[in-house]
């Protein structure tokens, strides 16, 4: 009943004084609109640059043995059963609804020699079809072709490799690499394509061959070193994990596997959003403290407009804390309203680049790649709708409106009720 | 210390000091008085006699700096803030010189607010409001907002207001002072017959020679002391 009273005067109060509700509101809009496009396109971003980065290799989701990341050899494969169990988990129902493509290879590294010299390499045998579904290296052929399942001693280069080591199309070169019996092996393969990923850590070293190549080569059968597994976004990458986790509970107890999420996987990158975020973040937050004083001195300005409406309040026996809270509703549902309105405007906003992307090439017409910690950075930026973001935006908004709106108050509640009688105008 | 349930207030031995700059000015200055229940009290004297001080001291709008008050047998004097406004929503009506409604609550909303502040349900309160406007001949102007009323209608809102959530007193300061003599007539007339019939006890602060008439116990103020107080049948 009381409270009702409350929101009936803070709303009324808010209508009478309809410019300066208009004027304070508006500062909220604007700042809300930015603050929902900027995040939604920051958020886009972000993710074209992640899905970009897993789809070099790792996937969102990876599962190893605990010692791979820090020696990429051929001891460091999963055993048959860990890598069945993980390809059982991936298939259930729980997590596969969420798997766009997965990958099992076996990643090592080595040395590849030519007529021209010999370089470091990270071989990569893979299933030519499922590697196909990460769509960034098999999409970079600049001359061949990919990998076909059928084929035997065939290699896909990197092109900067290639150049250095003087490979075309059909050129030989051996790789050199420790086999599953502790020997150094080498083998004699076959230029069938030459690829430019765009990241120069990549397009110097990757090699790619068919996983029946390399067991062949290495006399590890079918084993693999990883399963890389694809995921419908980087948001569904820790329940994803964690549900990984738990199916492989027995294998990662006895220290046989790990599941890796892109952060750990690729912790540059993740480290490069991190930054990247913690820069917009101060940026948005700079903008909100000048509307938050914007709104203080709106609302204050109110506060001492109405001393004596304040008093009479209190005279009437509304406590110092009720006639304060009158101002926090106030705040609380100018902050509210703007803050929807705005966020509203600001995804409107954004919503023609929901589908065709932002188009910010004119700002790399200069450049012919930009890559950025082991991802390609696209001019196209489609920005990310998502719910837990809008909530957050909104929540944000409103705890500034109420945080502005606290100092006003606390000068209502403390009133001096026969002061404020006395005050005329 | 519990007073009669026929006492509607009692000062003892209150003194109120304002510190002005290095400057301490004695706005009330040692005021025993009790005002007892139904009275129809004027007190009077010059500017800066103290009377509206006394009055805000009885309403617990400020605190004394010495001495007690009390008011329906509770004594204001050492409650907490928040007592004090519990104890000001039930017991104590406000009638000021500047009427004081709230400019975004009609006046039916205005009258109505301490009761509804009070929990009072809403068609007990609109009864209340309703038969008090019908008194005070402000029938037809329930949904005006202050605004759109002259001073005497928004001073006779005030009254209701003061009235209709049937506190123990009715502090009036200078309720007369910003109406025209014929408005100010009509309202003193009010308040006697809500004092008359309803018993409502009135205590004015006022230097308005009509309300002293009018007044059945006077208390003259000087310099912050209760220099008469004359009781008349």
């Amino acid at each position: 009943m009381l409270l009702r009273v409350l929101v009936r005067l803070a709303l009324r109060n808010l209508r009478r004084h309809l410019r300066r509700t208009v004027l304070t509101a508006s500062a909220m809009i604007v700042g809300g609109a930015f603050l929902a496009w900027s995040m939604t396109v920051d958020d886009g971003s972000h993710e074209q640059w992640v899905d970009s980065g897993v789809r070099m290799g790792s996937g969102h989701v990876t599962v190893e043995r605990p010692e791979y990341r820090l020696r990429r050899q051929i001891d460091n494969r999963l055993t048959t059963d860990v890598k069945r169990a993980a390809e059982q988990a991936l298939a259930s129902p729980e997590i596969a609804p969420h798997v766009v493509t997965m990958s099992a290879k076996l990643g090592i590294n080595g040395l590849a020699s030519s007529a021209a010299g010999a370089r470091p390499a990270q071989i990569v045998g893979v299933d030519p079809v499922a590697e196909a579904g990460f769509g960034m290296i098999d999409d970079g052929v600049v001359e061949g072709r990919y990998l076909e399942p059928d084929d035997r001693l065939a290699a896909y280069v990197g092109a900067d490799l290639a150049r250095s080591l003087g490979l075309e199309i059909g050129s030989r070169f051996v790789v050199q690499a420790q086999g599953a019996d502790g020997e150094i092996t080498g083998q004699l393969l076959r230029v069938v394509g030459i690829f430019r990923s765009r990241v120069p850590a990549i397009d110097q070293a990757t090699i790619h061959i068919t996983l029946a190549t390399a067991g062949e080569w290495l006399g590890s059968g079918s084993d693999v070193t990883h399963v890389a597994v694809v995921l419908e976004g980087s948001g569904r990458t820790r329940r994803v994990s964690d549900r990984l986790a738990r199916a492989l509970a027995e294998p990662v107890e006895r220290g046989e596997a790990r599941v890796v999420g892109w952060r750990e996987a690729n912790p540059v990158l993740a480290a490069g959003i991190a930054i990247d975020e913690f820069g917009n973040y101060v940026i948005q937050a700079f903008l909100f403290v000048i509307i938050a004083f914007g709104i203080v001195n709106t609302v204050l300005m109110s506060v001492m407009h109405r001393q004596r409406e304040f008093g009479v309040l209190q005279a009437q026996g509304l406590t110092p804390g009720q006639t304060g809270t009158v101002v926090l509703i106030e705040g609380l549902t100018l902050s509210a309203v703007s803050g929807l309105v705005g966020v509203g405007l600001g995804l409107l906003g954004t919503w023609y680049f929901f589908g065709d992307g932002l188009d910010t090439s004119i700002f790399m017409q200069d450049i012919d790649e930009l890559t950025f910690s082991g991802a390609v950075v696209d001019p196209i930026i489609v920005p990310i709708f998502g719910v837990r973001r809008i909530i957050q935006i909104v929540a944000f908004i409103l705890g500034i409106g109420i945080l502005a709106s606290v100092y006003p108050a606390l000068r209502a509640a403390r009133v001096d009720v026969t002061e404020a009688m006395k005050f005329d105008r | 210390m519990a007073v009669r349930d026929t006492v509607a207030a009692r000062t003892d031995g209150v003194w109120k000091v304002f510190q002005q700059e290095a400057e301490s000015v004695q706005a009330v200055r040692d005021v025993s008085l009790t005002i007892e229940r139904g009275e129809f009290t004027a007190l009077a004297g010059p500017s800066g006699s103290g009377k509206t001080t006394l009055l805000n001291l009885i309403g617990g709008l400020t605190r004394p700096t010495e001495g007690r008050v009390w008011v329906a047998g509770r004594e204001v004097s050492r409650m907490s803030n928040q007592e004090v406004a519990r104890l000001r929503l039930k017991e104590v009506g406000f009638v000021f010189q500047a009427y004081n409604l709230l400019p975004v609550l009609t006046a039916l909303e205005n009258a109505e607010f301490p009761m509804l502040l009070q929990g009072v349900p809403a068609e007990e309160r609109q009864a209340r409001v309703r038969e008090l406007f019908a008194r005070t001949g402000m029938e037809g102007l329930e949904d005006r907002r202050p605004g759109k009323l002259s001073g005497g209608q928004q001073q006779r809102v005030a009254v209701v207001r003061a009235v209709a959530s049937r506190p123990a007193l009715v502090l009036a300061d200078e309720p007369t002072a910003n109406l025209d003599s014929v408005t100010s007539e009509a309202l003193l007339d009010v308040m006697g017959e809500l004092n008359r019939d309803l018993g409502v006890t009135f205590v004015f602060a006022t230097h308005d020679s009509r309300v002293m008439e009018r007044s059945r116990r006077l208390v003259r103020m000087v310099d912050g002391t209760v220099r008469d107080d004359e009781r008349r049948s």
